[in-house]
This record gives structure tokens, sequence and C-alpha cells, in this order.
């Protein structure tokens, strides 16, 4: 055995009710399918799993994402958490060298008792779904909870024992002004979280959002308005003691999720379930898309993993550069010339340059990083490291 | 073959009357081809040519047929090219025939580039043999057109064959007409050689292959010939004729139509409308009418990727080998830095090149907006010509400009006459005479700049006149115009390459209308763009493009990097045909923008 730094991603594609922006692989009405896919879940957990503790030893993240995990019941929850310690065994091992273990939470589908229990399987850290505190939007945006129990639902967790809680926001939502944003960030620093994830609303092919704005009945803020929201929010939050460590994350100093920066710096992950994506000894993969298909591929053994378009060198070291860029960090130097055998101003001097002289890269011996305006046109910036 | 039994003819029709379609049939009728050989349109067989329904390589074929006489003739037809870039080409193609056949749609009518055809024809003393095609429409009037070409043209149609190539109506007639009607051509076999080239085209196995008629004399394999103009010498390896491939047959007597191939290795060596002759005992005296390559629209070319500046050379190059019509030399731009200024027989010869740059050589290009030869005569007291307009001299040392006029023919239905009175107006035109070509069709003559013949004269007629214009121009003279140059500046700097010459009068308002036009062509960035038209140091006109807003992938779903990565491809494909002039990008398209205001 290797060791080897890896995560392990989990994917619950169960919702409640859909949101009105997601285009993710998520599905409501589809409880009939939870008991069945847990099964499959674990099974395919306790195989590959396995397969990779053997090689790599234990994750160093494990992330539970969705969907919504916090909607399947307690006794499934049991038989996921108890499927992961057994392939782990991480029994009698110190807290501070367990992996850091994150579940997305929605604040409408929790309790005492689902947490505890979280709490008591090995989960360390929360995320939830706040993306707004005003009723109004969070209703017309599809969301099945109310402000009131997104700030209970910290509560909750604190009272659970939770010391690493991150919350997400969504700005730029239809009817929204730069002032209730301001009010949703004022909220949301008020509790306190350690982590805050923050997206800027984007029309999905496929979302009900999209067939609206095809329709006229969607009022999205002007572009202008969204400008003012990004640069509000940018300022905001590392006044309030959160550093931007990446493109939409932010963090108190120490609390930086350690499994999403896993994707920005080449770190392997394996992915279980329906929809989940591996990267695995530099290829990466997907399983398949729908419930009962992914359900019937594990029970009948013929596989759920397919490889995507076959990584060359060329892509891997695109995706190692434009990932990179989205850490505050940066393209570290040694990293990238100890991956690919040549120095990254080999690759991309073009580039490097191009971008400083746009004021949208920073440079110095260690690696390069985008600036606080390469942030903003982050896509930019990513395009000229395609090759 | 007896010259009595040989008939040499072309073919003589509008875009669309038919006139490939008939050159198939008679392939095939002759058993020239067999019908599983045929392709269709056998003739123009560049992808382009089919694809846009026209000639542009002169193509030439041997039909043998057996007379109702009961001998048997040797017929050669010649296919011209049929558009008014290659007037020069078709003057070579008819001189070389005694006879053609001029196909004109049975529901269309005679166009304004029959006419010009049909005229170039009777110049030559060419016998004309009126074909009324398609007449198996609904909307056939084969009376009305015999009656116009008899109004108009002034031609006896009484042996007028009616036909509809589409269904094999008239083919028959078609042959024996042309053995009836059309002269056997004349000329000495013993006399000194003279061979007129009506084309040329290049062969990797072969070098240049000549497109000839032998006026006098004859040619034999062996032979040692010279081309009176370029005084090139080399010795015949085959000689033959086209079936349509070509058939080596050792010799080519006098009177036929046919190809003959030596030592030539480059085409521009083998000029249409040069003339062949013995290399010892020549004739006294070329062909009559050879001129030289003179092209009438200029413009630059650039690669996208400056790192392909080479790959253009060389695509041009290869492209010069089978068109001598195409002339280029190195230019550098301020903005598009290292590129060519090529020279093209007009709009149509240029599209078709770029787009074989593009898609045999699999260039990305950049194409400024095409200019006309400007003559500008200094205050110094010399003149200099002016292809290029960010080349033009600084006002102050320009005593005055000229520029070319053509002479337009336009032909109409007389519902548009005012429509097309306005536009040739408002395009600087001179009006010059109009005559009723029968009670319902008028023909509209105009002299006109060319530079705003370029600039879409004939689609704003086309649009005007519910598609019904016809039109056909022809280079008359140079003439004196107050003309100025507009500058664009972006972001503060000029851009050579969006320079335009344009007359004094209206200098303000295209100014205005093609900043206006980049303020949309050109694609919002992260700062803002003034973009000001200017005439010297006076700005005439200003935009803005604003700043672009933030832009940058949020959210990543579960590690799925192929997507994100898929989504910069898509963004970074948009940009390919993206020029970076100074610190903005600018879309190729942009640099043709003053073609698209109205």
């Amino acid at each position: 055995m290797r060791k080897q730094r890896w995560g392990l991603y989990i994917h619950i594609p169960f919702c409640r009710q859909k949101c009105f922006y997601c285009d993710f692989p998520s599905f409501a009405g589809r409880e009939r399918y939870e008991a069945d896919y847990t099964d499959a879940l674990c099974r395919e957990l306790a195989e590959q799993g396995v397969l990779y503790r053997e090689k790599w030893g234990r994750p160093q993240t494990i992330y539970m994402g969705g969907g919504t995990p916090s909607v399947l019941d307690v006794a499934l929850l049991e038989q996921i958490l108890q499927a992961i310690s057994e392939t782990f065994a991480w029994k009698g091992i110190n807290e501070a060298e367990r992996p850091e273990f994150t579940v997305e939470c929605n604040p409408g589908t929790i309790d005492e008792a689902k947490l505890a229990l979280l709490r008591a399987g090995g989960v360390n850290r929360l995320s939830f779904g706040v993306q707004t505190f005003d009723d109004a939007l969070l209703k017309r945006i599809g969301r099945i909870h109310t402000g009131a129990q997104a700030r209970e639902a910290m509560e909750l967790a604190r009272a659970a024992g939770f010391r690493n809680v991150s919350m997400d926001l969504i700005y730029g939502l239809p009817g929204e002004t730069q002032a209730m944003l301001v009010h949703d960030l004022e909220t949301m620093v008020s509790l306190q979280p350690e982590h805050i994830s923050i997206y800027g609303l984007q029309l999905e092919e496929g979302t009900a959002f999209a067939r609206m704005q095809e329709m006229g009945k969607l009022s999205l803020p002007d572009d202008d308005t969204v400008e003012a929201m990004y640069d509000a929010m940018t300022s905001f939050l590392p006044q309030h003691g959160y550093a931007r460590y990446e493109i939409s994350n932010f963090a108190k100093p120490g609390f930086e999720s350690r499994h999403n920066l896993s994707y920005w710096q080449d770190v392997p992950y394996l992915g279980i379930g329906a929809a989940a994506h591996s990267y695995l000894e530099g290829q990466r993969y997907e399983n398949v898309r729908e419930i009962p298909a992914y359900i019937e591929g594990i029970r009948s053994g013929s596989g759920v993993r397919r490889q995507e378009e076959a990584m060359t060198r060329e892509i891997a070291m695109e995706e190692f550069a434009f990932l990179a860029l989205r850490t505050a960090r940066g393209i570290d130097r040694r990293h990238f010339e100890q991956r690919f055998g040549v120095p990254l101003d080999a690759i991309y001097a073009d580039a490097i340059a191009k971008l400083k002289r746009q004021g949208l890269l920073a440079e110095d011996t260690a690696g390069v990083r985008l600036t606080e305006l390469g942030m903003k046109y982050g896509n930019v910036a990513f395009e000229e490291f395609l090759l | 073959m007896q010259n009595k039994n040989i008939r040499n003819f072309s073919i003589i029709a509008h875009i669309d009357h038919g006139k490939s379609t008939i050159a198939d049939r008679l392939i095939e009728y002759t058993g020239t081809l067999s019908k599983r050989e045929m392709e269709a349109q056998v003739l123009d067989n560049m992808d382009i040519e089919r694809e846009r329904g026209i000639t542009i390589k002169s193509q030439t074929v041997r039909l043998n047929y057996k007379g109702k006489d009961g001998e048997e003739y040797e017929l050669n037809l010649i296919d011209t090219p049929g558009h008014v870039d290659f007037t020069y080409e078709v003057s070579r193609s008819l001189a070389a025939c005694e006879g053609a056949l001029l196909v004109v749609d049975a529901a269309q009518g005679v166009e304004a580039q029959t006419l010009a055809n049909v005229y170039m024809a009777l110049e030559h003393d060419l016998e004309i043999i009126p074909v009324i095609n398609k007449i198996d429409l609904p909307s056939a009037d084969p009376e009305r057109v015999k009656k116009e070409i008899e109004d108009v043209i002034g031609l006896d149609t009484s042996n007028a064959v009616l036909a509809s190539a589409k269904t094999g109506i008239g083919i028959e007639e078609i042959l024996d007409s042309i053995v009836d009607y059309i002269p056997a051509p004349e000329g000495d076999e013993n006399a000194p050689l003279q061979a007129l080239i009506f084309d040329s085209f290049f062969d990797s196995y072969k070098g240049v292959i000549a497109h000839i008629r032998v006026v006098q004399g004859h040619i034999k394999k062996g032979m040692k010939l010279k081309l009176m103009n370029s005084g090139k010498v080399f010795e015949v390896t085959d000689v033959g004729c086209f079936k349509p491939q070509p058939v080596d047959l050792g010799h080519l007597d006098v009177g036929e139509v046919g190809f003959v191939a030596g030592s030539l290795k480059d085409v521009r060596d083998v000029r249409v409308g040069d003339t062949i002759t013995y290399a010892e005992n020549p004739a006294a005296e070329p062909l009559p009418g050879y001129r030289g390559v003179n092209p009438m629209v200029y413009c630059g070319l650039y690669p996208v990727e400056s790192s392909d500046y080479d790959n253009l050379k060389d695509a041009l190059e290869k492209m010069q080998i089978n068109d001598a019509a195409l002339v280029f030399e190195p230019e550098t731009s301020v903005a598009l830095g290292f590129g060519f200024r090529c020279g093209f027989l007009g709009l149509l010869h240029m599209d078709v090149i770029q787009e074989r740059l593009e898609r045999e050589y699999n260039l990305k290009l950049i194409t400024t907006a095409p200019s006309v030869i400007y003559h500008v005569y200094k205050t110094d007291g010399t003149m200099i010509k002016v292809s290029n307009p960010a080349e033009l001299p600084p006002q102050t040392e320009i005593e005055h400009i000229e520029e070319p006029y053509v002479k337009a023919t336009v032909i109409v239905p007389n519902d548009f006459v005012g429509a097309v009175m306005e536009i040739s107006q408002d395009k600087r035109g001179e009006f010059k005479g109009m005559d009723y070509l029968d009670t319902n069709r008028v023909m509209i003559t105009y002299h006109i700049p060319l530079n705003e013949i370029i600039f879409d004269y004939f689609d704003r007629l086309k649009s005007a006149t519910r598609g019904y214009a016809s039109l056909d121009y022809e280079l008359a003279d140079y003439k004196e115009s107050k003309l100025v140059k507009v500058d664009i500046l972006l972001n503060g700097d000029p851009v050579d390459a969006l320079s335009t010459i344009v007359h004094k009068d209206r200098a303000a308002s295209r100014g205005r209308q093609l900043a206006a036009k980049l303020k949309e062509i050109i694609p919002q960035q992260m700062f803002e763009i003034p973009i000001q038209a200017a005439i010297g140091s006076k700005v005439i006109a200003r935009e803005n493009v604003r700043a672009r807003r933030k832009d940058v992938l949020a959210k990543c779903y579960g590690g799925d990097i192929s997507r994100k990565r898929k989504l910069l491809e898509k963004q970074k494909e948009g940009k390919k045909r993206m020029k970076a002039v100074g610190s903005v990008e600018v879309p190729q398209e942009a640099f043709m923008a003053i073609l698209k205001i109205d």
C-alpha cells in the first residue's frame, strides 16, 4: 500500500422538491427507490472503497452531497454511515486523525435525531443550503424551508456538537436587490458559520428557471446590479473574518474545505452513487446518471462507471492549471514541474505574460495566482490555459 | 479529322438558366460518358463550383457525334466561366469558337449577363443558336422569350431550339443545329503554328496543361514550341483532347480544340490569351487580344495565428500554381501583423480564393474589406496607385484622386425602374441611358464607381427588385472624385486595417455607421472600449463598447471537471476568429464591417 491523499464523494440524488435553478442530478418524487438505492450505494462503497483503501489507505476527506443527503430517513442514513465506518475501520482512531467528513443538509429536512446520528457516525462538518434568508425569495426559487429554519438549523448543529459548519448563499435571484443581499450577508455572519460558499445564480438549460425565462416570466436583476452584488459580497466577507481561499468559497482561518480544495489540487477522488464523478489514476469517470440504471448496474455487477474523454497529457496540464487558479494559492510551480516534468513557464509563459499585462494574474517565484480582477474574470484567465 | 467535320462552340447563359445541365446532357447523349460515369454537372468539378452553381474554370470536352447525314463529327464544347469577374477569360474562350449556344430560361427571359456575353460572342463573329431551355416549366413562355431575343439582341430565332435539359427534350436537335449552323473551322495545316491558350491548369505529373485552340498549323508530340508572350520554350510531351478526362492523342490538327503539355512548371508562364507557336519557324504575329492579368479588387489576407504566416504563403503559392489571375505580395499591418495584399479579378474570385484557403489549407484568416485601385496624384506631380486605404498619403500631399468607374447594365421589370435609379443615384452613379427591351423589361445603364459596386450594390438591387434585377459591368475609366480616408480608432489607437476610403460628402455618415456597426460586432471586454471614426485628426463619430460584466464559472457539482472544461473550450472556440489589436480582441467580421452597413 502506498499512502496517497485522496477523497471520497457519495451522491444522494433525492430531493423533496427540485429547486427551480438546479440542474444537478437530483430528483424529487423518487422516494420509492431510496431503500434500493441505499443498498446499491453501500455495495459499491464496500467494493470500490475497499479497493482504494487497500491501494492508498484511508481517504483524507469524505463528502456526501446531492441532491439532499438529509432527506433520507434515520434508518437509511445509519445504513450508509455504518457502511462507511466499516469500510474505513476508523473505530478507535482519535478524532484529529479522522477524515474531514461533510454532509450536505437542507435546513428543512433535519432534526436533532438526524444530527446526533451524523455526529455519532463520524460526520464532523455540515454544509447547509441556505441560499437566502428571505422567505419570499426562498419560495420563488423553489426551496422548501424558511429563513427561520435556516437560523434554527445552525443552533441545532451547534447543539449537536458540530464545530465546523458551512452555509451556501446564492445571489442574483429573481426580484433580489442589493439591499436584500447585504441583509443576507449580515444575517449570515451573525450566525458565525466557519465557512461560506457563495454563488451567482446561473440559468442552466433544462431548469424551471430557464423555461420561465424563455416565457418572459422571470425578472432577474440586471447585469449592473449583479455586478454590484458581487462587489459587495467580495468586500463584505473578508471584512468579517472570512478569507476568500477559492473563487466561490470563504472561510475562517483553518476552516477551508479540504474536500473542495482537493478538486482544484489534482487530488484523486472516488465517486460513489448515481452520476458521481471520479478522478482516479489521472483519468476522469462518471457513474450512470439514472437511479434505476444505477441500482440495476450494481445488482447485476455489470458496472456503473464509464470513462469520460480520455485524459491526454495536454488536457491534464490544462485542468491542472485552470483548476489550481480557482484557489487563492494558484498554480504552484514546484507542484506543476513535479507532476509534468517541465517547468510551468515552458508551457504557459505566453499565457502568463498576457494575463499579467491584463492585470488578471500575479506572479512570484512560488507560482501564479489570480488577482482580484482575475477572480472576477476567471473564465477569461482559465481559457488562456487551454492548449 | 477533316476540318469540315469539326465544330467548336461554347454555351452562353445566365446563372441558373441551365448551362451546365445542357452540357451534361450533350455529354451523355453522345456517349462520351456513360450514364454511370456521369456525376451530376460533370463540368463543374470543384466543390465550390458545385455548391454555388457556378463555373470558375473553363472546361473543355470533345463529343463525337454521328450527324443526320451519316458523317462522324467532332464537336468541341468549351464551357466558359459564368461570372462578370471572368470576362476576359470568357472572351478568350469565345475566340476559340466559331459558334455558341445561347441558353435562355423559357420563364425568365434575357438577363443582363446573357446580353453582355452575347454581345461579346457577336464581336467575335460567332454563329449563335438560341436554345430556349426549361420549356417543361409551367411558367415557360417560349414565344415571349423568342420575341425578346429578336427585339433585344436582334437575333433571328427561326432556328431556335426548344429544350428541357432536365427531361432531355431537344438535346438531339441541339446537336444537329450545331452541325448544321455552326461553321467548320478554317486554317492552314502547314502554316506556322498559332494556338490560342484559353485556360490552363497545373497537374502534378504533367506540369502545366494548356487548353488550346489550334488556329493555324498543327501540333505533334515531341515538337519544340514557344509561348509568344512569355517567351518560354517547351517540348510537347502530351497533346490531345478532353473527354472530359485528358486523352493523349499524340497530335492536334488545325481547327481542333484540346490540350498541350510539356516541361512547363509555372502557370504564370502560360497566360490565358497567349499564343503558342513553333520554336523554330514561328508565326509572324501572335493572335490578337492578349492582355495581362488585371486585378480589379484588392484585400489584405492575414492569418489569425501569426505563426500561420508561412502556411498562408505556401497556400497562396500553391493556389497561384493553378490560378494565374491571383496576385499577392507581402504586406504589414500595425493591427494585424504580417500578411499579404492580394489582387483578384473581382469579388467572386476573392470569395472563392478565401474559401479555398480556409477549406483546403485549413487556415483561419482575417480578410480586410476589399478595395479598388485608386490613382492618387500628389502635389509633387507624381501619381501612385493605392489599393490599401491605410497607404493613402496625408491629405496635404494629395493634389487629387481618381477612382475607377464601371459601366453597369441593369435589366429589370418596368415596375422597379424607380428603385434601381434611386439606388444607383445613391451609389454616386451617373445615369447613361434606358432602353425598353419589351413592353415590360427595361435596360438601364449607369456609370458607377467600382468602389460602390463592391459595397453591396448588387445586394441592394436584388432586395429592392425582389430578385428580378440582373447586373453586368465592365471597367469604363478613371475619374476624379473627392475622396477622403476615414480612420477608425479603438481604445484611442488607430487600426490601419479598418481604414476606408469614401466620398467626402458621405464620410461623416459612413463614419457614424461604421462606428455603430463595430459597436455591435466587438464583444464586451474587461474594460470600456471607445470607438472613434476620424478624418485626419478630426473625430467624426464616437461609440462605446461597455465593459463586460463579471465572468466566472460558479459551482462545480461533485467534481464534474469535464463539464467545466467543455464550457471553456466552447468559449475559446468562439474567440478563434478574434485578433488581438493592441489590448482589444477584434472578431474577424469587424474588418468587413464596412460591407455590412446600409
